[in-house]
């Protein structure tokens, strides 16, 4: 029994041996696969190992050691590369590829053979032997793309903002084995992945809107940004890339708004001609936005009329605000049809200068506010709620001066104000009556004047009273029709206008009696030589002007008036050498005869009384007279002629 | 009416013809002037200054001051004239107001209201004429003075002060009327409207009057020289023959143009020019004619016997 036991158990072990050693044999490299790669690698270690096929050399040398660190590294070299036998030369007849699908068959690689990839080995992505684990090769495989995607357009995605964030190609064309195209028609809703505020303007764009209409030529994000190449926001991308469609005119027909040609003026413009920080002053999305660019006929649109104000502010801001307190900005905002925004001056495109462009030149700005402000359009009024005729300006004397090159000369603006003009009843507004004088004695006009002025009767009424009816610069000298003090149809170029321009007011019974101004004054001064004289045409004859002066007319009680007593002898000497002793023992405009001169009131009456006695007393004797004769002669016949 | 030829009677030398023509002409340019600058708005005065153009104010007080000095001459002239020369003495002399002006004044007045029959008898100025010569004396020293302070105004300026040349304003302006009016209503009257000398007392430039003018003008006058003698007026008609004037001396036939009464048949008495200096009418003849007619005039006769 005991050596039956010993003998089963030697048998037993035997057999264990045998079946381990069977099983050793029968897995063979597996177990060391070392060993078998060694015998490999004894050759291909040598990077000089070369083979000819087909007349070329091809390498056959493999980087052993980063084969071991690849993720294939365990793997014996015939693990792939099927009844290869290292001891025959070549190792195999029947050159049979690799497959990895023997290994990797799953749903992943499946999707290849349906895909754009399809065609191509996974080596040629994943490479031969240096194959990387999964997560490691996602990194780098924008890196394998670009191996096989050469052109220009797509390696330039190297210098892209989305390379520089490490966003790749995976990222918009879905990266691994699912790679695809983007069809114009996904880009936006691709890039709106990362970008969704921006796909969202998008799509409120008339471009989206174009698009989805079925035209392919609308653009869509890459059109502008450019599809691999996408820089940063903040460079020059925008005019350029508008421009591009927008200036061909095949596109773009026509000459109406919105044609090539429409848009071309864009390159004549300021905004194009002037660099900031390198791109234009003003580029294409400046205005209409970059993704959201809407038809200007939509209300939302940053280029509907109501909004330009807006839009311009964003670098204009302090010309907005002004013309969004004038009268033109008010009405813009009440949406009044005839109401200006800035383009209706400044033109859409063809924005220029102010200061250099001619079409801002003083003179052309005329016919710029004539194109709305004149007859029959847009009648305007003054202050005391006259129509005013606009188009009388061309016939001023400012207009003339322009005309022959004096420049000095104010244009619309320079009373009006550029972009605060306000009307007439607007406090602020340059033309309000308290602020006239201000207007036209600005600095480099009439300065001069407006010293004078300045502390007049007439002045301190107007700045003192509410509503005064005293007269300012334009009272007296027109507003628009302001002409040369010489020229013949100027009231004050001569005595009579000047006369019944101050007896507009000095003569008005309503005036004279609501603000007590002395009476008679007009009468008195018609009825003197002085007035006769000017009446009857005298053109040295003194008017109110020679003694009242001008702008500086004071009261007679103000020691700076010409009528002042002290200063009488020099204002009659001006015309009266003799006056400086003269005594004025009465006023000069005599109202009330009998109060103010009696000797001159009696004398008078004595010479009326005189003349109706003489000469009835003569009309009586000589009437009876004639009676008296006709009769003696009507006597002897009966005709008489007399 | 007879057709003998008139003989005339002197009225006013040459030299007075030329002061009157002076003095008419000068006052009539200062009254149109004058008045010019007063209503520089009516009607003939924008036609004058039509006419003149823009200037007109300025010529207008030039020609003012132009009649002005050529009246203020001739009133200095005629002041000379009535102190050295024996003629201008007796003007004076002639024009001096006497009691029996008044009286004058008184009968006529009786005779215009019928109190009395005849009218009263003129000697060689009326009480109306008398007036009238004074009337302007007085009137040319008050415009004088007055024009005169008005046109050199700065020198008077500062004497007068500026209510004194608005008073001198004042009498200029009123003493214009007055003389204007004058002239219109008491001269113009006596030389022109006057049914007696109607159309016009030619005097002031032939010289003379007819024996009717005189006779209904100046009876006194006239019966004074018919009672001296007819020497006087040969004396005259010397004088007048130094100034001759041709047109009324050579180119008038000596023969009285209305001698066929028949002819005419104009309804206005016919322009009686004295056209002889000489003459040779028969005074016999004509003083028996006068007295036939009464107080009628030749004038009115001879309109009765066309009417």
């Amino acid at each position: 029994m005991k050596k039956g036991l010993l003998r089963n158990t030697y048998i037993g072990s035997l057999a264990a041996v045998i079946i381990v050693l069977i099983s050793v044999a029968a897995k063979g490299y597996k177990i060391f696969p070392a060993k078998g790669n060694d015998v490999c690698f004894a050759c291909h270690e040598d990077p000089d190992l070369t083979m000819e096929h087909d007349g070329r050399k091809i390498s056959l040398f493999v980087n052993s050691s980063n084969y071991k660190k690849s993720v294939h590294g365990g793997n014996d070299c015939t693990d792939c590369h099927l009844n290869y036998n290292p001891d025959d030369l070549p190792h195999t007849k029947t050159k049979a590829p690799v497959n990895c699908k023997d290994c990797h068959d799953d749903a992943k690689i499946k999707v290849l053979e349906t895909g754009l990839h399809s065609k191509i080995n996974c080596s040629d992505c994943h490479s031969k032997h240096e194959i990387k684990p999964a997560k490691e090769f996602s990194k780098e495989q924008t890196d394998a793309c670009l191996k096989c995607h050469t052109s220009r357009n797509v390696q330039a995605y190297r210098t892209s903002i989305h390379s520089q964030k490490k966003e790749g190609c995976e990222s918009c064309h879905t990266g691994g084995h699912n790679a695809k195209s983007i069809p114009k028609n996904e880009v936006a809703e691709t890039c709106g992945k990362c970008h969704g505020q921006h796909e969202k303007s998008f799509n409120n764009s008339i471009h989206e809107t174009v698009l989805k209409g079925g035209n392919n030529n609308a653009p869509t994000c890459t059109d502008c940004h450019g599809s691999h190449r996408i820089l940063t926001s903040k460079m020059s991308i925008e005019s350029e890339s508008c421009l591009r469609c927008h200036l061909n005119s095949k596109l773009f027909p026509g000459e109406g708004k919105g044609s090539a040609k429409f848009v071309a003026d864009y390159k004549t413009s300021i905004h194009a001609s002037i660099q900031k920080n390198g791109k234009e002053a003003a580029g294409c999305s400046d205005c209409h936005g970059n993704h959201m660019i809407q038809n200007p006929g939509d209300p939302e649109a940053s280029t509907t009329r109501t909004r330009l104000p807006e839009t311009c502010g964003k670098c204009h801001k302090d010309i907005v605000d002004k013309f969004l307190n004038s009268a033109h900005g008010k009405a813009l905002l009440n949406r009044s049809v005839a109401a200006p925004t800035c383009v209706d001056c400044h033109s859409e495109h063809s924005i220029k200068s102010v200061r250099s462009s001619d079409e801002f030149s003083k003179i052309n700005q005329v016919d710029l506010c004539l194109k709305c402000h004149q007859e029959g359009k847009l009648p305007h009024k003054n202050y005391k709620g006259e129509e005013v005729l606009i188009s009388d300006y061309k016939s001023s004397y400012h207009y003339k001066a322009l005309q022959e090159g004096k420049l000095n000369a104010a244009t619309c603006s320079d009373c009006h104000g550029s972009h605060e003009m306000k009307k007439f009843d607007d406090p602020t507004s340059r033309i309000y009556k308290k602020n006239i004088a201000q207007t036209c004695g600005q600095t480099n006009c009439h300065t001069k004047q407006l010293n004078e002025y300045t502390g007049s009767v007439h002045e301190v009424s107007i700045s003192t009273k509410t509503n005064s009816d005293a007269p300012t610069c334009t009272n007296c000298h027109g507003n628009h029709q302001i002409l040369k003090k010489d020229e013949q149809t100027n009231l004050i170029s001569n005595s009579k206008g000047l006369v019944q321009l101050c007896s507009s007011c000095h003569a008005s019974v309503e005036l004279v009696r609501k603000y007590n101004l002395p009476t008679g004054r007009a009468d008195t001064y018609l009825g003197s030589f002085h007035g006769l004289a000017v009446r009857g045409g005298s053109k040295l004859a003194a008017n109110c002007e020679s003694c009242h002066g001008n702008h500086n007319i004071r009261p007679s009680n103000d020691p700076l008036s010409t009528i002042n007593k002290k200063n009488l002898p020099e204002t009659c000497g001006k015309c009266h050498p003799g006056a400086a002793e003269t005594l004025f023992n009465t006023p000069i405009h005599v109202t009330n005869q009998q109060s103010q001169s009696p000797l001159l009131y009696w004398i008078t009456r004595f010479y009326i009384y005189l003349i109706l006695i003489i000469i009835g007393g003569m009309v009586l004797h000589n009437a009876v007279d004639f009676t008296k004769k006709l009769k003696k002669k009507s006597v002897p016949a009966s005709g008489e002629k007399a | 009416m007879s057709d003998t030829k008139e003989k005339k009677y002197l009225r006013m030398t040459f030299n007075e013809r030329v002061q009157h023509f002076c003095l008419l002409t000068s006052f009539i340019t200062l009254v149109i002037t004058g008045f010019a600058l007063k209503f520089p708005e009516a009607l003939w005065v924008t036609w004058i200054r039509a006419v003149f153009g823009e200037n007109f104010f300025e010529l207008r007080g030039t020609v003012h001051r132009i009649a002005a000095v050529i009246m203020v001459s001739v009133s200095v002239y005629h002041l000379l004239y009535v102190i050295f020369t024996e003629r201008g003495r007796q003007l004076i002399t002639d024009l001096w107001f006497k009691k029996t002006d008044v009286m004058d004044l008184f009968h006529t007045f009786s005779y215009y209201v019928g109190r009395s029959s005849t009218r009263p008898k003129f000697s060689r100025f009326s009480y109306i004429e008398k007036a009238e010569y004074w009337a302007v004396v007085w009137g040319t020293i008050v415009m004088g003075g007055t024009g005169t302070m008005l046109w050199f105004e700065n020198t008077f300026l500062p004497v007068l002060s500026n209510s004194g040349m608005d008073i001198a304003t004042a009498i200029h302006y009123y003493e214009a009327i007055l003389a204007s009016l004058a002239i219109v209503v008491w001269h113009f009257y006596f030389v022109i409207y006057n049914p007696d000398v109607y159309p016009m007392n030619k005097a002031w430039y032939t010289g003379y009057l007819t024996r009717e003018e005189m006779e209904l003008e100046h009876p006194l006058e006239l019966e004074e020289t018919e009672s001296q003698d007819e020497q006087p007026e040969i004396a005259d008609e010397k004088e007048v023959t130094e100034f001759p004037n041709p047109k009324e001396i050579e180119t008038q036939p000596p023969v009285p143009e209305n001698p066929s009464e028949n002819k005419t048949d104009k309804t206005l008495p016919q322009p009686d020019f004295p056209n002889e200096v000489k003459t040779d009418v028969k005074d016999s003849e004509r003083d028996d004619i006068l007295r036939q007619n009464g107080d009628n005039t030749v004038n009115s006769e001879k309109e009765n016997k066309k009417n």
